[in-house]
């Protein structure tokens, strides 16, 4: 990154390289759509582009990155409507039947990514970020400007939550299509 | 993963029989793949995006030469050649005028402005040449300078409307629609759009089209952007910004 501050652009590539699929994946999970990661990952890199100047070398680099892609997702969708989200089907291209077992869980995955969807933003950012990127305690706590206390106690709300809507599903499927994002009950 | 544990999240006063019973739903959340990015495409993109802002500025012709490879070096260094010796002859010409024996001394107000229009015309001839370049980075570059032009004639239009409708390289398509963004107030640049709109294969040029349609307040791309919204064949991220566009231009 000092390379690139310093004006060297094209060692923005190595950067690419190195941080693209896990923006993507954060990104893909906050917005479960594929095109719309892939365009906020390169609006990130465009940001880091645009901002080089301001990097000041504290702290870490991929925390500076998230931070600029949380940004980025939020102006995202400021301007544009919500996309589709990720077709099921693309967990099982092929479409073949499954096993007993298989299928079952399966379809208990695919309730468990609808309810992660239908979980209040801040609460599956805290999610995505601990559960998929592993990012420490500390460092979720910086990018989000709170106690390492307060990242714990979100942590906890946000899985018991997770679950209950995870539950409701398997009581009664149409339920996720009479709640919005916004108004999961919370715990 | 490194969390793959929940209690070691976990505030220390959380019951350990509920600890247990969320990390089950936190081990299954292990089980959700996501698809994987189409890397090359967006390294593509990225790499035009950096090559148009390092030439935006370019460095000392030196390491712009080394690190860009010999061949384009060539193309780079017979552009500027060709541009230097356009100004000499303008220089030339402008002296020889200015000079000629018997004739009353130009006004200065005249001959600036004669200058100023032959640096014009050398720019626009110098972007007009790179759009016709087989490298695409060159092409780009050459819709890149149109963005610098003061007042672009119509060959310059037109070469970006051509560029739009039948460059093969969506990086320079997509580039072309933000340097046609100047244009939006002439009536053949909104036409093209709306026909390109329709016309295009690739989602990102087409989404691109669209946001500028809805930008310049299109309204008269309503049924394309209506037939794209019916037809089932249109990519799925097409239809529903074609939705949105139809929504927001009322």
């Amino acid at each position: 990154m000092e390379a690139v501050r310093a004006g060297d652009l094209p060692k923005l590539g190595i950067l690419f390289e190195r941080h693209h699929r896990a923006l993507f994946d954060f990104l893909v999970r906050m917005t479960g759509n594929a095109s719309a990661a892939e365009d906020l990952v390169q609006d990130v890199f465009v940001r880091v582009l645009k901002y080089r100047a301001t990097w000041r070398g504290e702290g870490r680099f991929e925390t500076w990155l998230f931070r600029i892609a949380r940004n980025a997702r939020a102006d995202y969708f400021r301007t544009r409507p919500p996309d589709a989200p990720i077709d099921e089907a693309a967990e099982h291209p092929s479409g073949a039947p499954l096993p007993g077992d298989l299928l079952a869980r399966s379809r208990d995955l695919a309730r468990l990514q609808q309810a992660l969807l239908l979980l209040r933003e801040d609460k599956r950012e805290l999610i995505v970020l601990a559960r998929y990127r592993g990012m420490k305690l500390e460092a979720i706590a910086d990018l989000l400007g709170i106690e390492v206390g307060a990242v714990k106690v979100r942590i906890h709300r946000a899985v018991k939550e997770l679950r209950d809507i995870f539950q409701r599903l398997d009581e009664s499927p149409s339920w996720n299509t009479t709640n919005s994002v916004g108004s999961c009950p919370t715990t | 993963m490194e969390h793959d544990k929940l209690s070691r999240l976990l505030p220390d006063d959380v019951d350990r029989r509920e600890a247990d019973g969320l990390d089950a739903t936190w081990r299954m959340l292990g089980g959700i793949d996501t698809p994987p990015p189409d890397s090359d495409r967006m390294r593509a993109r990225l790499d035009a995006v950096i090559d148009a802002v390092d030439h935006a500025a370019p460095p000392a012709p030196q390491q712009w030469f080394f690190r860009q490879g010999f061949g384009r070096g060539i193309r780079f260094y017979a552009v500027q050649g060709f541009a230097a010796a356009a100004m000499l002859v303008a220089g030339i010409a402008i002296g020889r005028f200015a000079m000629s024996a018997g004739a009353p001394p130009p006004d200065s107000a005249s001959e600036i402005a004669a200058m100023r229009t032959e640096m014009r015309e050398l720019r626009e001839m110098v972007s007009l040449s790179l759009m016709q370049q087989q490298s695409a980075s060159d092409r780009l570059k050459g819709v890149t300078w149109t963005g610098q032009l003061e007042r672009p004639s119509g060959e310059v239009v037109s070469a970006l409307l051509d560029a739009l409708m039948h460059d093969p390289n969506v990086n320079v398509r997509l580039a072309t629609i933000d340097a046609l963004e100047r244009f939006a107030s002439r009536e053949d640049v909104r036409r093209a759009a709306i026909e390109a709109v329709d016309r295009q294969m690739s989602p990102l040029v087409q989404i691109a089209l669209i946001d500028f349609l809805v930008k310049t307040n299109e309204r008269q791309s309503a049924p394309t952007l209506r037939r794209l919204v019916q037809d089932p064949r249109v990519n799925d991220a097409v239809r529903s910004r074609a939705a949105w566009g139809l929504q927001q231009l009322g």
